[in-house]
């Protein structure tokens, strides 16, 4: 079972020693990582060259889950942990964690008023969630899951600094993280965990990408990265939900009230959101083509658990897997649903994102050939020696 | 941000500065006296918008639909702001040709170059190549008796050439430019990493390092290394760079979309365009601008305007609507200075038609260019370098750039091309147009033989992965009639802008350059052991390639058929000097006629070595922002009549 399922279950505290800080944060790496096949289905079910904007928009907030998807595998290094990726989300429709009761199941869906729907509710402020009387376990949202780390981490390393002798929590090998190195421009740059000042920064990017800064609807990469204000992932979705950008004056609980975007609904291939691989038995090419798909996923899951685990160098070999997944998609979404009925609805075959231990297993071992292959593709490859600078790292 | 405005709006109003033009130069003078607090206003000819994620993805729209490729490819024409394109001209002949277009040419060469006219300027679509000039550039009529020395050294730009290498956000390798010899600092560190050489230039180095090659023209003997070339590209942030501040160098992204523009990940159109912005260009600068500068596009200058003894009052500007058509309104703004940041050729037309700097006579004259000689191979079968993969080109030989052979010939530099025989046959369309069997033979007959399919597939994977080219491109000293007229007369543009009129020729030292480049790209292509299948003479089609001649330095060396390409590096032509009879400039880029009036951009350079001149140029750019801030904190400055009158009187009580 999935850790943040189980944290979930439990009542709502901050963590209590460093073990369970571990715990928290490698459910933090899949709560980032659980939102991120919802988006990429939003995106990649778009037309291609329709709804620049919210393309661009969708792309934006993917970007930051993946910087976010980093930065909590930094923390979990930098504490003493070690990423899991074989606890992530393995199917979907699959329950948000840690969010109000009431919010639905996520399901992969293609780009649609419902699809946006969706998205508000997986990035909606921890202010925005009205009381809820019956809460048996007191979990309201992501943002207050992050919150309760955000203490852990605090008093945790206090409390270890108080020790005679003095301590730290930050036991990690700092060359074992990922910085800015491997990773900028994408929604910010990933910066290396080394102690409580840059872990509470990481944790302040994650929550405050996601849910508004200081609740505003803008986010807070101008301040922390120098780059151009932005307003928070909630906002940036609902604007593409309503059809409209905010305005100057708009509150965060106010509706967009700014100029009109070029939102076309049906500029999208439209899917069925319980899509499984076995729904395609019967149409053995896209059955291949599905597979195909799940299989790179797992690649690029696997090569990404190399690159929390000290490598991440390999971080651009995950570039040419993510081209792959979108190309691969993309032969998934323009073929009619192999079943009858539902093709007469317009549905499409879509990629499924299910994993499996199998595909996780071949993941990895396609992860550990990276690690002993050299870098130039074989056809390339002259005979003779490479001057220094084609050599692996 | 970029505070817009428009022509409209600053009509008859006084700025400190005029900065006519967005691109490298302009863009940067803007940044820096804005920063300053001085009130800037940007006239830039060209179509805006590109700032935006939506303009921009406008212009790879328009690059990706262009049946040619060529460098103006992203972009539309303009009836209004119009400028040159490579495809003007047409060879009619082994010795002639026509051309249509912006440019009239007169002379016995096309000038076969290039320029934009939009918001930022030529710097759009420039390739991003940001080597540093040698020490030796600087002064080519001292050391080897040809060509016009520089009023400054290299040392005297250093810290403006660093400065430029930080802004443009440039990635190289100091050590390895030290070594070269144009790095005076063995510790210097560029801010970012090299960008990786490619697989190619690894076959290169492993098959040239360390070889000789004769030169008979030089009468000299070089030994090869195949260095990198420092460019205008995002790659990995340099660990070691330090501006003392403590922080991490951190590479600029992309233009109106934040959360993007990556690292270059070898899309492999850097000219025109690289689609993700690794590649850095003028609207990055103006995102920096501060509230004090202005910038208005649609607004194209046709004067200087005079002002009171020698100095100039401001500018005359025509704004308009639609790039379509040439209706527009006239407009006057003034300033205390004014800087002419419009391409060389631009300057110079409008200091024509200014009648203004041109005391010395050389207003347009010394137009000079890399002429670039291109040779394609082969390389075996066994050994395929895979070609058109990462920018254009990521190394370099550079041996032939400079000593005692200059007194002979033109050095050149040569260029390890990454893009197969793209630049010389239009690959890889042309290698699948030719393997499909389209277009004619010389008589005008449908070939035959064309196939596709698996065989077409297979093909294509097995030569164009084998395609290898140099492009060597030669120094161009500053010569008198090399020149840019106008003739308003007759040559006019749509709006009433006097053209420009171009007289373009090669001299003895230049066609002796490419003799020995040809020469030497046949000894390399041995070394290679890779097939030779450069033609620089008759086609399959009967016709002569653009910039066709035949040349033999003398001697017993037999003619040869050789040619060249423009890249377009438009120089010299407000060149810079210290005395007032022979050049237009003075080192700090002011008119010598002209207080208050300067010309900048590679006009300013009377030589342009072998580099390609953006990174100078952005250094001079820097240079001349910091004398133009000393001239107008000096402007406002209490007036000292006052204070001697006044000592005066004391004196007297």
């Amino acid at each position: 079972m999935t850790t943040m399922y189980e944290l979930a279950q439990q009542d709502y505290r901050q963590p209590k020693d460093v073990p369970e800080l571990r715990r928290y944060l490698q459910a933090a790496l899949e709560v980032e990582h659980l939102t991120i096949p919802v988006y990429l289905t939003g995106m990649y079910s778009i037309k291609p060259g329709t709804n620049a904007y919210a393309y661009g928009v969708i792309r934006s907030v993917l970007l930051e889950e993946m910087l976010h998807m980093t930065l909590a595998a930094n923390l979990l290094t930098a504490v003493g942990g070690k990423a899991d990726v074989s606890k992530f989300v393995r199917k979907y429709p699959a329950r948000l964690p840690f969010a109000d009761k009431r919010v639905p199941e996520v399901r992969l869906r293609h780009y649609s008023p419902e699809a946006l729907v969706t998205f508000l509710d997986i990035e909606r402020p921890q202010s925005f969630v009205p009381p809820n009387g019956q809460k048996p376990t007191g979990w309201t949202s992501i943002g207050q899951f992050y919150d309760a780390i955000r203490r852990g981490v605090t008093d945790l390393e206090q409390a270890a600094r108080e020790q005679e002798p003095p301590s730290t929590i930050f036991t990690g090998v700092a060359g074992d993280q990922i910085g800015p190195r491997d990773f900028y421009n994408s929604g910010g740059e990933v910066f290396a965990v080394t102690g409580l000042k840059t872990a509470l920064l990481a944790i302040e990017v994650i929550s405050d990408q996601g849910e508004g800064a200081h609740d505003t609807i803008w986010d807070s990469d101008d301040k922390i990265f120098g780059e151009e204000r932005q307003v928070a992932h909630y906002f940036r979705f609902n604007e593409i939900h309503k059809g409209r950008r905010y305005g100057r004056h708009d509150l965060p609980r106010t509706s967009p009230s700014g100029p009109l975007l070029d939102i076309t609904w049906a500029d999208a291939y439209p899917i069925d959101p319980m899509a499984k691989i076995e729904d395609y038995r019967d149409s053995p090419e896209l059955k291949t083509q599905a597979v195909l798909f799940n299989k790179t996923y797992a690649k690029l899951i696997a090569v990404l658990e190399k690159t929390f685990h000290g490598r991440s160098d390999l971080m651009h070999h995950v570039v040419p897997l993510m081209v792959e997944l979108r190309d691969a998609s993309q032969r998934l979404y323009r073929n009619p649903h192999p079943n009858a009925a539902k093709a007469a609805l317009g549905l499409h075959a879509s990629p499924t994102f299910e994993l499996t231990d199998l595909f996780l297993a071949e993941g990895r071992t396609y992860a550990d050939e990276l690690v002993a292959r050299t870098e130039e593709p074989s056809q390339l490859r002259g005979g003779g020696v490479l001057p220094s600078w084609t050599r692996p790292h | 941000m970029t505070v817009n405005t428009t022509g409209s709006a600053v009509d008859g109003r006084h700025f400190d500065v005029i900065i006519v033009g967005s691109g490298w130069a302009g863009s940067l003078l803007a940044r820096h006296l804005g920063r300053q607090n001085w009130r800037v206003l940007v006239l830039e000819a060209g179509n805006g918008g590109t700032d935006t994620w939506e303009g921009f993805q406008d212009t790879v729209r328009t690059f990706s639909a262009a049946v040619v490729k060529a460098s103006n490819a992203a972009y539309r024409t303009s009836a209004a702001a119009p400028f040159p394109d490579v495809l003007d001209l047409r060879s009619t002949g082994p010795s002639s040709y026509t051309t249509s277009g912006h440019f009239e040419q007169t002379g016995p060469f096309p000038y076969a170059g290039d320029y934009l006219r939009a918001l930022g300027g030529t710097g759009m679509h420039w390739f991003g190549a940001v080597p540093r000039m040698f020490p030796e550039d600087f002064a080519t009529r001292t050391n080897f008796g040809y060509g016009a020395d520089w009023p400054v050294t290299a040392m005297d730009l250093e810290r403006h050439v660093r400065e430029a290498e930080l802004l443009i956000g440039t990635a190289g390798d100091g050590a390895e430019q030290h070594r070269l010899g144009v790095v005076a600092d063995p510790e210097y560190q560029y801010p970012m990493e090299e960008i990786p050489p490619s697989y190619l230039d690894a076959r290169f180095h492993r098959l040239l390092d360390g070889r000789s090659v004769t030169d008979k023209i030089a009468e000299s003997a070089y030994t090869l290394q195949v260095y990198g070339l420092p460019q205008a590209r995002n790659s990995t942030p340099n660990p070691a760079w330090d501006d003392g501040s403590g922080n991490p160098y951190r590479p600029r992204g992309a233009v109106g979309m934040p959360n993007f523009g990556e690292r270059c990940v070898g899309n492999a159109s850097c000219t025109p365009i690289c689609p993700v912005q690794a590649k850095s260009h003028p609207l990055r600068l103006q995102q920096d601008f501060t509230d004090s500068v202005r910038l208005a596009t649609r607004c194209v200058v046709s004067r200087v305007l005079p002002g009171r003894g020698g100095t100039v009052r401001g500018v005359e500007f025509r704004e308009y609507g639609d790039p379509a058509t040439p209706s527009s309104r006239p407009y006057t703004v003034e300033a205390d200075i004014v800087v002419l940041a419009a391409h060389s050729i631009e300057n110079a037309v409008l200091l024509l038609a200014s009648g203004m700097a041109n005391s010395s006579g050389n207003v347009g004259r010394h137009l000079m260019d890399h002429p670039t000689l291109l040779a394609w191979a082969e390389m075996p079968a066994n050994d395929p370098v895979g070609a058109f993969r990462g920018p254009g080109h990521t190394s370099g030989l550079e041996c032939f750039r400079t000593g005692q052979g200059r007194r002979k010939r033109a050095p050149f530099r040569i260029e390890i091309s990454n893009w197969g025989w793209g630049w010389s046959t239009g690959a890889p369309l042309s290698s699948v147009a030719r393997m499909l069997g389209l277009g004619g033979d010389a008589n005008g007959e449908v070939r035959h033989g064309g196939y596709f399919g698996p065989k077409l597939r297979r093909d294509l994977g097995q030569q164009v992965n084998r395609q290898i080219q140099l492009q060597i491109a030669m120094e161009q000293h500053a010569e008198r009639n090399n020149r840019v007229t106008i003739d308003p007369a007759r040559y006019r543009d749509g709006m009433g802008n006097p053209r420009p009129i171009i007289h373009y020729d090669l001299d003895h030292r230049v066609k002796d350059g490419l003799y020995a480049a040809r020469e030497v790209s046949k000894a390399i292509f041995k070394l290679l052991n890779a097939t030779d299948h450069t033609n620089l003479g008759v086609q399959d089609d009967g016709s002569h390639p653009l910039g066709y001649f035949t040349h033999t330095p003398g001697g017993d060396l037999p003619p040869q058929d050789l040619g060249y390409r423009g890249p377009g590096h438009a120089a010299g032509t407000h060149i810079m000097g210290t005395r007032k009879s022979t050049s237009v400039v003075d080192a700090d880029q002011r008119t010598h006629d002209h207080p208050n009036l300067y010309a900048v951009g590679c006009g300013s350079m009377p030589s342009i070595g072998t580099s390609n001149p953006t990174l100078t140029m952005a250094a001079l750019a820097l240079r001349s922002a910091e004398r133009i801030h000393r001239d107008l904190a000096e402007l406002h400055q209490p007036v000292t009549v006052a204070t001697s009158h006044l000592a005066g009187k004391r004196a007297a009580e």
